[in-house]
């Protein structure tokens, strides 16, 4: 049987590109690549047992609706009751393997690494342009750090967060989607952004 | 925009959620002993009230999850949301006509 080589490519290898007058930009892009990410659904009854686990082996909190919360080198993002998303860099399809033995019992753990494209959305304008296709409000009152909510963005369906502000004190949201739907989200931020201007970063 | 209360996320755009029809309609235990009358009354008969009306809703393009909502049929005013498996919230003081006693009217 011939050897099958596989190529890792970007959900969104070739779409991202310089949109507007970015002299300076407002908003910047940035593909999270190096993420992997995983499901995790509470088992019935075993909520209370989930969160002693958690604190116990992430030392952080199993977030509540609409949180997100890092522990050691991971982090986990509400989105829904019962159910989180779990991010760790450079985790590698290791990562649900060994989250799900952390878990075991308490909690079924579902790799979706190639099933979601994460963006990291920053700049001056990003809550401009956010605002555009998002039906939440994004203010600093509203929707600081450590918020997230599962919506709709340009009406494709997404996972939100935001992160601590960048080195230059710009906001910053993250924003998962079914890898998929890349080409439908870049063609929504892609128009949303232009009048700002976009700049992409380096994937990582 | 028409803002819903989802009992799990909070205040959202009408257009996340979807309407899943009359809610609080059991299905019979025993099928197979009803007459087709009984059947078709289970499946397509509703109370279709100008009122208080208790609706099925998901949040479909949020956390994905069934709730119900009492919405007034009149004014498309939702006065109240509540997770699935809780009763009815009593409305009787929303002076509006209670949906059961509209149906023996
Ligand atoms: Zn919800």
């Amino acid at each position: 049987m011939a050897e099958i080589q596989l190529t890792s490519v970007e959900a969104f290898d070739g779409l991202l590109k310089p949109v507007g007058d970015v002299r300076p930009a407002g908003v910047r892009v940035r593909e999270r690549s190096t993420l992997a990410l995983a499901t995790v659904m509470v088992r019935k009854g075993r909520r209370a047992d989930l969160a002693n686990r958690f604190s116990d082996a992430f030392g952080c909190a199993l977030p509540d609706a609409g949180r997100r919360t890092e522990g050691n080198d991971l982090a986990f993002v509400s989105t829904g009751p019962g159910a989180w998303l779990a991010c760790r860099e450079h985790g590698g399809y290791e990562f649900s393997e060994s989250l799900a033995e952390t878990l075991s019992g308490l909690a079924s753990v579902t790799d979706q690494s190639d099933a979601f494209a994460v963006l990291s959305l920053s700049g001056p304008r990003v809550k401009a342009v956010l605002a555009k296709g998002v039906f939440l409000d994004l203010g600093d009152a509203a929707f600081p750090e450590g918020h997230a909510a599962a919506t709709q963005c340009g009406h494709v369906g997404v996972t939100l967060w935001r992160r601590p502000a960048d080195e230059a004190g710009d906001p910053v949201y993250e924003v998962a989607m079914f890898r998929s739907y890349a080409e439908s989200f870049w063609h929504w931020l892609s128009t949303s952004a232009a009048e700002y201007g976009l700049t992409v970063e380096r994937a990582g | 925009m028409l803002l819903l209360e989802c009992p799990y996320c909070g205040k959202r755009a009408e257009s996340e959620f979807h309407c899943g029809g009359e809610a609080h309609i059991a299905r019979p235990e025993t099928p197979a002993e009803l007459d087709d009358q009984a059947w078709a009354e289970y499946l397509y008969y509703r109370t279709n009230p100008k009122g208080l009306h208790a609706e099925r809703w998901q949040h479909r393009h949020g956390c994905g999850r069934w709730f119900n909502a009492l919405r007034d049929t009149v004014s498309d005013k939702v006065v109240e949301t509540y997770k699935m498996g809780e009763p009815r919230p009593d409305a009787s003081n929303a002076n509006i006509p209670d949906p059961a006693k509209v149906r023996s009217a």
